[in-house]
């Protein structure tokens, strides 16, 4: 790290006072994994809460689990590419949510026939083969997907509180984070899970609001969107121009990913839906959430825009001008995941500050927690069950979990604080997701609502899946996907979106060819 | 209507929403928690 860089990380106004804040509500979450450890005997209790939330906790849940610090950290980044433009995922997401809310699309028949988990209805709706396969299909795509968020979290504290000058110590609260998030999940599963959610969100959503007036009466309203028109053009408030960061087919794969997806087939966000304690309350829940679906990614972009503003024309921030467009000579620019953490740690005033890093440092917690324990639920309910010979007891289902969930942190740790990956992160996380949700998408929507989806398409549709590894950069110059030009640059044959509608498009023909081919026979339906 | 007024608007309608619910949801979602603790217990000393 560069004296410039080191220098402009310690401009923070995170201080001694901040510290103290992030301790105190990181020993509040411990607490309330210990407290509630006595509840969660039972797997419906340890996995879905008891199948008893209300409809505006399940909200907090909800707004808890998806509004996670990964998002923040990459919305913002899209906001610092894309500027306004990028306003059009979370109109999406918010539309989509409220679509799922009204009509109860997906998660109101899988609430109604009482499943804990996805691949279980794949049992009921198919037969044991598919809720294997399935289990197996969404566990591979999510616990790698997981596997770079510590770094991506670590990112945000590290450009927030100005720790960049020791490495080590980073770590070192990385695996402390990661134990506290290990204790308080394996402890008392879901229900702290959901409690330790309610408290994230009251920290987090006073703690934006507030960041974003902040911005605002700092940077000015006018100032804001004029820089953006100078800096990025048109292309800074059109999604649709095609020379932009985004296009029409970018808008196409959002309405599918960010939109439905995210809301009503994403297992983490569907798993809360099935801890509400009726369909009325999922329906309610998904109503609600719809605006904080639209916020998880909306203020993130804001901020991002903000950093943009801040850094291109205000004088505090020309010294990181130089750092994230540097033009000289084998100077490589800063990652402009920064630009946020940066700008935000010396935009908002002590204590604030800490207040907001203790909601995002909860985002990550809360992330990481619900993706645990979502990914071992399904190896335990779906993939270890299944395949035992004999029935499986609550008591070893709920160790079997909390193994898993052990396991994961350990993997998560090497991938994330050993692992030296490629920086483009968000390309390798849509891929990954989209292993498992292009096809579980069309298996989902046509078990529920087409009657005569079989077991065949549905192997069919759940393994067309795996074409989104053409999404994976190496694999796309394996397979000339990816090919230098004349001027020495890597070129896409086909970009991510293209990969991921037309696997969809696969998975939708080749789940309703399979079905019309090989239908179930009367046994296997029945 | 143009794209950048379109986000204006949205900015602004989203902030609004958004402040109402975090009131909302702060104050009815305590009273969930204290429900389902209670469910809890019930079924609990039920055991």
């Amino acid at each position: 790290m560069t004296d410039a860089v080191q220098s402009a990380f310690d401009q923070t106004n995170f201080g001694t006072a901040d510290w103290v804040i992030v301790i105190v509500y990181l020993l509040i979450s411990l607490g309330i994994g210990i407290m509630v450890k006595r509840y969660a005997g039972s797997m419906v209790n340890y996995i879905g809460a008891g199948r008893k939330i209300g409809p505006w906790l399940g909200v907090a849940t909800m707004t808890g689990t998806e509004l996670g610090l990964v998002t923040v950290m990459y919305s913002a980044q899209k906001g610092f590419t894309g500027g306004f433009a990028a306003f059009h995922i979370a109109l999406i997401a918010g539309v989509a949510t409220l679509f799922v809310g009204l009509t109860g699309f997906i998660v109101g028949p899988l609430r109604r026939m009482r499943v804990l988990t996805i691949p279980e209805f794949y049992e009921k709706r198919f037969n044991r083969k598919i809720r294997i396969l399935g289990g197996f299909l969404l566990v591979f795509a999510g616990v790698l997907n997981m596997g770079l968020f510590l770094k991506v979290g670590s990112m945000f504290i590290v450009g927030v509180t100005g720790m960049a000058s020791d490495g080590e110590a980073l770590k070192w609260v990385m695996v402390g984070l990661l134990l506290l998030v290990l204790i308080y999940t394996t402890l008392g599963g879901m229900i702290s899970v959901i409690l330790t959610d309610y408290v994230q969100f009251v920290v987090l959503s006073f703690g934006l609001l507030a960041g974003t007036w902040i911005a605002i009466s700092k940077l000015g309203w006018g100032t804001i969107f004029q820089t953006v028109h100078d800096t990025l053009g048109p292309a800074g408030f059109d999604p649709t121009v095609s020379d932009g960061s985004f296009g029409w087919e970018y808008v196409c794969w959002m309405v599918i990913t960010a939109g439905l997806i995210g809301s009503a087939v994403w297992p983490t966000a569907v798993s809360r839906a099935l801890t509400m304690e009726s369909e009325a309350a999922v329906k309610k829940q998904y109503c609600w959430s719809s605006i904080s679906f639209t916020v998880r990614f909306l203020f993130p972009y804001f901020w991002g825009i903000c950093a943009l503003v801040f850094i291109t024309s205000m004088p505090a921030g020309a010294d990181l001008k130089e750092l994230f467009f540097s033009v000289e000579e084998g100077v490589e620019p800063l990652s402009n995941l920064y630009a946020m953490p940066v700008f935000m740690g010396r935009l908002l005033p002590p204590i604030l500050i800490g207040v907001i890093t203790a909601g995002m440092i909860a985002a990550f917690m809360s992330t990481h927690d619900s993706y645990f324990l979502t990914w071992s639920s399904v190896i335990t309910q779906d993939i270890v069950a299944p395949l035992w010979k004999r029935e499986l007891s609550t008591k070893a289902r709920v160790k079997i979990t909390r193994i898993c969930i052990v396991l994961m942190g350990g993997y998560v740790l090497y991938w994330s604080v050993f692992y030296k990956g490629r920086e483009d992160i968000w390309d390798y996380m849509a891929v990954t997701g989209g292993i498992y949700f292009t096809g579980a998408f069309v298996v989902l929507m046509l078990g529920v609502y087409w009657k005569r989806t079989s077991s065949f398409g549905a192997l069919l549709g759940l393994l067309s899946g795996l074409l989104m590894l053409l999404g994976l950069e190496p694999i796309q110059k394996a397979v000339g996907l990816k090919v230098l030009n004349g001027a020495g640059e890597w070129r896409e044959i086909l970009t991510s979106p293209q990969i991921g509608l037309i696997t969809v498009s696969i998975a939708l023909v080749l789940t309703i060819a399979g079905s019309l081919l090989k239908p179930d026979t009367r046994k296997e339906a029945e | 209507m143009s794209w950048e007024l379109l986000w204006k608007v949205v900015l602004i309608a989203v902030v609004g929403a958004f402040s109402l619910m975090a009131i909302l949801v702060t104050i009815l979602g305590a009273r969930d928690i204290k429900k389902l603790l209670r469910k809890l217990r019930d079924e609990e000393d039920e055991d």
